[in-house]
């Protein structure tokens, strides 16, 4: 059974395509929320880029 | 779906061996390679095409103790290198992080059998003077080159733009995307004249809280923080 398995997995493996794995686009960005802001602003220290106000965002209609 | 499943089984097996990895170097300069020992043993094509995504970083926990490599982590990494060299056709990245694997597997030895030859180094064109956020993202992927002293041509092009990898650790972090940001503060670890005012530790810890979850982002912020503490490679 667990040859079996293997086999499976082995065939499964070659319908993968590495390529994009390995060379893979960026990722859709979010931005933070003001929970985010908070951890942020928890941790201090030094950061004061990070802790810049947040881009400004389109407003919704 | 047959690709969509075949990809999380791949997923989940870059997870396991990354784990393995940012387990070893939670010590803190000398590390423990008892969790990366446990998942190199593995033998499966599965095993081996994860081994080739998490490229030379599989040889990390050596290269940042200085200790040469057991074994199985050895054989892992050669057979990953073999198994997945890089079609003419292949993306910069994909030639590139197949150099690094061989490289690294040169730098750190072999226990026993012949030492892959890593061929000479992809050309690195493509990334001069791409524009901050796209440099940043390739600069994340290829993260397995970032270490102290490491000199190839895409070494060379990031040490000459610390302020555009600044922007995009930023940046990645503002949009969430630990995978990138971690990957650029590993590059900032070792990249000179770094502003202070980023705050390049606090940012990593964030980073650690927000996207730890992710093995992959852990390994990164893990080998990030103890290149920055100084550990000699």
């Amino acid at each position: 059974m667990a040859s079996v398995e293997k086999t499976v997995e082995e065939v499964r493996i070659r319908d993968v395509d590495l390529e994009a794995v390995l060379d893979p686009a960026e990722a859709d960005g979010v931005f933070r929320d003001s929970r985010e802001c908070a951890a942020l602003a928890l941790i201090q220290g030094e950061g004061s880029l990070l802790l810049s106000p947040p881009t400004p965002r389109p407003k919704k209609r | 779906m047959k690709q969509s499943g075949a990809s999380a089984l791949l997923q989940g097996a870059v997870q396991d061996l990354a784990s393995g990895v940012a387990s070893a170097l939670r010590g803190g300069g000398r590390t423990s390679r008892e969790d990366l020992h446990a998942t190199v043993r593995s033998t499966s094509d599965l095993d081996l095409a994860a081994a080739r995504v998490l490229g030379a970083d599989l040889l990390l926990p050596a290269v940042l103790d200085g200790t040469a490599p057991t074994g199985p982590e050895v054989d892992l990494a050669r057979r990953a290198f073999d198994a997945y060299p890089p079609p003419v056709t292949a993306a910069p990245t994909v030639a590139w992080s197949h150099w690094a694997l061989g490289h690294t597997l040169r730098r750190v030895g072999a226990p026993s059998g012949p030492v892959p030859e890593p061929g000479p180094e992809p050309d690195a064109s493509w990334l001069t003077g791409a524009p901050w956020p796209s440099l940043t993202h390739h600069l994340a992927v290829l993260a397995p080159l970032a270490l102290p002293g490491q000199d190839c041509a895409v070494a060379r092009l990031a040490r000459g733009r610390t302020l555009d990898v600044a922007r995009g650790f930023v940046r990645a972090i503002r949009r969430r995307d630990w995978y990138q940001a971690a990957g650029a503060g590993r590059w900032l670890a070792v990249l000179p004249d770094v502003p202070h005012t980023l705050g390049l530790p606090s940012g990593l810890d964030f980073v650690e809280l927000m996207g730890g979850g992710d093995a992959r982002v852990l390994l990164q912020v893990r080998a990030a923080r103890l290149i920055g503490s100084g550990v000699s490679v």
